[in-house]
């Protein structure tokens, strides 16, 4: 595997993605310019991920970016339903494009502030969340490739930082919408005993290629809920990285629902690095079309007495393709840790692919893990038994699928987000069911 | 209270020898030059007297093996191995096919004797079990038993190379119809080198009339055994094959490279169940066999079945993933696994179920038991092909972690394309809890039966589904492995 990965050299879809992004979004005299050049020769070196890397077995990025060369527009469109319904929660909204961060942010409470990332690359903090070097060898040199493209070509983002002790009480929502080619990241800081809601929405348009890293530390007993939807067009290539470091005592609730775009890849690193901490990694994917949604998750208990919970449950409808990748890796030391992780879905057409790969890498003895997987359709006798009771088929294929995403929902911690997901699911199912009818 | 009172005998018996068949017999033998080059592999062909085709079949596997290059995705280490460093022949010294135990040197009869593997075939008729046993000796095939017995029913039960001789027909249609030549590096390896194995064909309609048996012994220094197994039951046929494996105690390790093909017609059903007891090395992790083993059955004909049951407790490194191609409609696939590792041992093992017909179902079991510095790995395959309806699959893995320097991994891979198919897997990572452990001991017994009783409670599950004979030494043997692990 490893030579095979060395044979390969960077092709045509590095190079376009290098020319695409052009002259960086912003410049920086500093340390940051010399980490971007160092970013662009690794990942020269290195190429895109495919899938003879392990992790991207059932993802070839370097592939699906080739061909996305000479594919031009085929299927595409979105319901504009998700970012219009999120409108009505009650937010500091941040609009971020590769033009900057735009919004009013005048009633945040003293302590916390939403910059543009490229303004404030020399402070302290932004440095530190950007250093990956706590992951040690976990976000894996198989991500790091992912990592180094948004490094060389970065072109903007937001850095969110929120004082000792503050809680926000109104959560944050950062709204992410465009097109073409953007590389942008996120840096978000929750300092000691700080609290924070932050919603993301993604509403790239048609064939856009989007590619995300969110660094994100959690100090002593911060609080960080982290909802997001992704509804870009089912045209676009949608990216995603997430290196989250807990400290002690720390919490993360963390939902992520995936709708939108022709191929999209979600990555989630966890870190512990202190003790007591609970890490909560949930998902919903909603899939039709040839959509095809990959979730890789890795929780690393890097330090003892930890948490970690991980949920995800799918629908793939058509010739859609759902993935699922976790690891819950407990090193030597880690003693106490509990961690669960379960990945279900439900094939709902005769064309569909679910590949599931969870695992399990277990160093310290007195720990309690364990993870679940299931891959079926919905259950026939019960689709039958709610057609016995006056229901037609398609409200009773609706409400067996919502009843079994609901357990996901039910964990969202924020009331008005929760029923505006439920929302969004049961328009995913009027076009699942308009399709039944016939 | 029966398991109880045996796993307490087993531990007594201990009498502190932890691996009791690390003996070596002196014994003359003739060996094939060392290294391995296509001359070895004449060498060996022509010592077994195998016609051409046989030599060009393992021929073109050389060639293709030097092309190839050593898997790496498994999750164990070891130094490279020396390929030309080994003798890839060794057999002993005796006049070519013994046909009755009179003419088998009295010395190797010692040795199984030692190994507690009947070979008298009067002392098996007497009632001590019912099991006909090829016992292969490094290279060769020293004896078959019962094997005119077997004739009468219609059963073929013979060496490997006496099959190539006797019934070459029936070898070239099924050799390498499960496992390619070019399979993966270790079954071409295999392929090239393979010295002799056991061959049963069970035809049409007969339930084979006793359990079949091979005894696989590694005797000679600085040899790797590569032996290749292939079973066939024809339509309506049923067969149970138990397999059982040693080797002495040396601080060298070892390669032992097999091919196993199993293939099931329309009805027929292949049990095959394996206590794999190489030497694992010592304490520090020297020495001991590599185990790098490709088993794989084809369930090619309609509501055929095969049951692979293995209790893994030996080797330094393991690398192993018997599989079932579930091609027939409405066949279907087991997989019952207990694999231990103590001290520094290291093991890759799965299964793949492959659903490729309509109503298929497989199950698998597995059970890993880690101790020591030892490092436990399930990898496994289900997958459903997109033409394949009904199929349903169950999967249960659990890790149990004895002490805290041990390592647990478990890494399925799950591959749905059909929406009919309903695949469960649920796995599990703990270690032996404190409170069970106090209450044995609080009921009289000492640390180590505590933890033999605890551990053969955890594999109950596979452990009932292997063959009487194989039962009691497998429980026996859990006990022994995990010797030394805790306090």
């Amino acid at each position: 595997m490893t030579m095979a990965a060395r044979n390969i050299k960077t092709g045509i879809a590095e190079r376009r993605l290098i020319e695409e992004a052009g002259a960086p979004g912003f410049s920086h005299a500093g340390w940051f310019d010399k980490a971007r050049l160092a970013a662009l020769d690794s990942f020269e070196a290195a190429g895109l991920p495919h899938r003879r890397l392990e992790d991207w077995r059932y993802t070839d990025l370097r592939q699906i970016l080739e061909k996305r060369l000479t594919k031009t527009e085929e299927t595409s469109g979105r319901s504009d339903a998700p970012a219009g319904l999120l409108d009505a929660v009650d937010a500091y909204v941040a609009l971020i494009g590769a033009e900057g961060v735009e919004g009013d942010f005048s009633g945040l409470p003293e302590g916390a502030e939403i910059v543009p990332l490229g303004d404030v690359l020399d402070e302290g903090w932004v440095r530190d969340a950007m250093d990956a070097s706590v992951f040690g060898d976990t976000d894996a040199p198989q991500a790091a490739a992912i990592i180094d493209l948004n490094t060389a070509l970065l072109g903007g983002g937001v850095a969110i930082h929120i004082a000792h002790g503050v809680v926000l009480e109104k959560p944050i929502h950062l709204a992410f919408s465009g097109n073409g080619t953007r590389h942008l990241r996120s840096v978000i800081v929750l300092e000691e005993g700080a609290s924070a809601c932050v919603i993301e929405s993604h509403q790239a348009g048609a064939n856009a290629f989007s590619d995300f890293v969110s660094d994100i530390r959690l100090t002593r007993n911060a609080s960080l809920t982290r909802i997001r939807i992704q509804n870009d067009d089912r045209s676009a290539i949608h990216l995603a990285s997430d290196r989250i470091v807990l400290g002690e005592g720390a919490v993360l609730d963390g939902f992520l629902m995936t709708l939108g775009a022709a191929v999209s890849r979600n990555q989630s690193f966890v870190r512990f690095t202190g003790e007591g901490a609970r890490a909560t990694v949930n998902g919903v994917y909603a899939l039709r079309g040839s959509q095809h949604g990959d979730h890789f998750c890795l929780t690393d208990h890097a330090v003892p007495g930890c948490e970690s919970v991980t949920l995800y449950k799918g629908v793939l409808d058509d010739a859609s393709t759902g993935i699922f990748q976790g690891r819950v890796l407990v090193r030597p030391d880690a003693q106490k840790t509990d961690g669960r992780q379960a990945n279900h879905a439900l094939l709902l057409s005769r064309e569909a692919t679910m590949n599931a790969k969870p695992e399990l890498e277990i160093y310290a003895d007195d720990v309690q893990c364990a993870h679940g997987s299931t891959v079926g359709e919905l259950d026939r006798d019960a689709v039958f038994y709610l057609r016995s009771r006056g229901l037609d088929e398609a409200s009773a294929r609706q409400l067996l699928i919502s009843a079994f995403l609901d357990e996901v929902f039910e964990a969202v911690t924020h009331e008005g987000v929760r029923d505006i997901l439920r929302v969004i699911a049961s328009e995913w199912f009027v076009q699942e069911r308009s399709r039944h009818h016939e | 209270m029966a398991a109880v009172r045996e796993t307490v005998e087993a531990v007594q018996d201990l009498g502190g020898e932890r691996y009791k068949y690390g003996f070596s017999t002196e014994i003359e033998s003739d060996k094939a030059p060392k290294g391995l080059s296509e001359d070895t592999i004449r060498f060996i062909s022509a010592k077994k007297d195998e016609p051409q085709w046989m030599l060009d079949w393992r021929l073109e596997a050389y060639r293709r093996w030097l092309t190839m290059e050593e898997p790496a995705w498994a999750k164990v280490s070891y130094p490279p191995i020396d390929f030309q460093d080994a003798y890839y022949y060794a057999a002993p010294r005796q006049n070519a096919g013994p046909l009755s135990l009179d003419e088998v040197d009295p010395k190797l009869l010692e040795t199984y004797k030692k190994l507690g593997i009947p070979l008298a075939e009067q002392e098996i008729l007497a009632g001590v079990s019912n099991i006909a046993v090829d016992a292969v000796f490094d290279s060769v095939s020293v004896i078959t038993t019962f094997k005119e017995k077997l004739k009468e029913a219609g059963v073929i039960f013979c060496p490997f190379s006496e099959a190539v001789r006797e019934y070459p027909d029936l070898v070239r249609k099924y050799l390498g119809s499960v496992v390619p030549a070019s399979d993966n590096y270790y079954a071409t390896l295999n392929s090239a080198v393979f010295s002799d194995g056991s061959f049963v064909f069970i035809p049409e309609g007969v339930r084979c009339p006793m359990e079949l048996s091979t005894y696989f012994r590694i005797n000679e220094k600085q040899t790797g055994q590569f032996e290749r197994t292939l079973i066939i039951a024809e339509k309506g046929a049923y067969v149970s094959y138990l397999e059982g494996c040693t080797a002495p105690q040396r601080d060298e390790n070892q390669l032992h490279a097999a091919v196993v093909e199993l293939v099931a017609l329309d009805e027929a059903e292949i049990k095959y169940s394996t206590v794999q007891n190489w030497y694992p090395g010592d304490e520090n992790g020297r020495g001991g066999i590599y185990n790098f083993v490709t088993k794989r059955g084809d369930c090619r004909g309609k509501n055929s079945k095969i049951s692979w049951t293995q209790v893994e407790t030996g080797s330094a490194v393991t690398w192993k993933y018997p599989s079932c191609i579930l091609r027939g409609d409405g066949s279907s696939g087991e997989f019952y696994s207990i694999a231990i590792s103590n001290n520094a041992q290291q093991v890759d093992s799965g299964t793949k179920m492959i659903h490729l017909g309509s109503n298929t179902t497989s199950r698998i079991i597995s059970k890993g038991i880690a101790a020591g510095r030892s490092s436990n790995t399930y990898r496994g395959l289900v997958s459903v092909h997109r033409k394949a309806e009904n199929v349903r699959n169950f999967t249960q893995c659990d890790s149990l972690l004895i002490g805290d320097k041990c390592s647990a991994h478990t890494v399925p891979y799950i591959e749905s394309r059909n929406p009919t198919a309903i695949l469960e897997h649920e796995a599990t990572t703990s270690k032996l809890s404190d409170d069970q452990l106090f209450y044995c001991r609080q009921r009289g017994l000492g640390t180590e039966e505590a933890v033999a009783l605890l551990v053969n409670g955890f594999c109950r599950d596979v452990l009932q589904k292997l063959p009487m004979e194989f039962a009691v030494e497998a429980q026996k043997l859990v006990g022994i492995s995990l010797e030394g692990s805790v306090g």
